[in-house]
């Protein structure tokens, strides 16, 4: 799974750290998913996109069976 | 009620751990054990206020570690056990081995303790497992 997190908070002008509290979770969960070391939840990736108002695919890109571990 | 993070939470549990291990020390201190109970059971209050009272939010990622760890545990602790169990009591059960004489003689109670406890370990995970697999829509019948 690769993601444009890192981007989406670039163009808003946000901190990871305010990203994290804006979605109600770490910092480090926001680090980890950025650098595609953790996969969010399905609840936390809608969150994400609404949050950025843009669609789950805006921001997550499923890759096929390597991401299914 | 009010929301509190998952890092403030585990802040303020050391906070009461250190003051009921304080508490219980100079309990131990002056042989007193009704301050002890007193002590350990005023941090079991406060802490069951504090869940009751406040949001505690979770990290997503920090349960999933969690979940990870808790797996990890058990597969390698209930394995540890079973087999640790089962060469304490083989020896001594057959009557063979040195360890089944003189100060070796407890290691069959400690087998036994240990084949309880992996035997304890496998219900409780059977019983979760059923009931958790009930919560999240398993082994229902209906279409």
């Amino acid at each position: 799974m690769k993601n444009k997190l890192k981007v989406h908070r670039a163009m808003h002008d946000l901190t990871q750290e305010q990203l994290a509290d804006k979605i109600g979770v770490s910092r480090q969960t926001v680090i980890a998913i950025e650098s595609d070391k953790y996969l969010p939840s399905l609840g936390l990736a809608f969150k994400i996109a609404r949050f950025f108002k843009v669609t789950i695919e805006d921001i997550f890109a499923y890759e096929g069976e390597k991401d299914e571990n | 009620m009010f929301v509190m993070d998952r890092k403030k939470y585990k802040q303020l549990r050391v906070v009461v751990a250190l003051f009921v291990s304080a508490i219980v020390a100079l309990a131990v201190i002056g042989n007193s054990y009704l301050l002890s109970i007193a002590g350990v059971l005023t941090g079991i209050v406060f802490m069951a206020l504090v869940r009751a009272k406040a949001k505690i939010r979770t990290d997503e990622r920090e349960a999933t570690i969690q979940e990870k760890a808790a797996r990890m545990t058990y597969a390698i602790f209930a394995p540890t056990i079973g087999i640790g169990a089962v060469l304490m009591l083989i020896p001594t059960q057959s009557g063979l081995s040195v360890f089944s004489k003189g100060e070796f003689a407890y290691l069959e109670s400690l087998g036994m303790v240990f084949a309880y406890l992996t035997l304890f370990l496998i219900a409780i995970y059977a019983i979760s497992y059923h009931f958790l697999n009930r919560k999240y829509g398993g082994g229902g019948d209906e279409e």
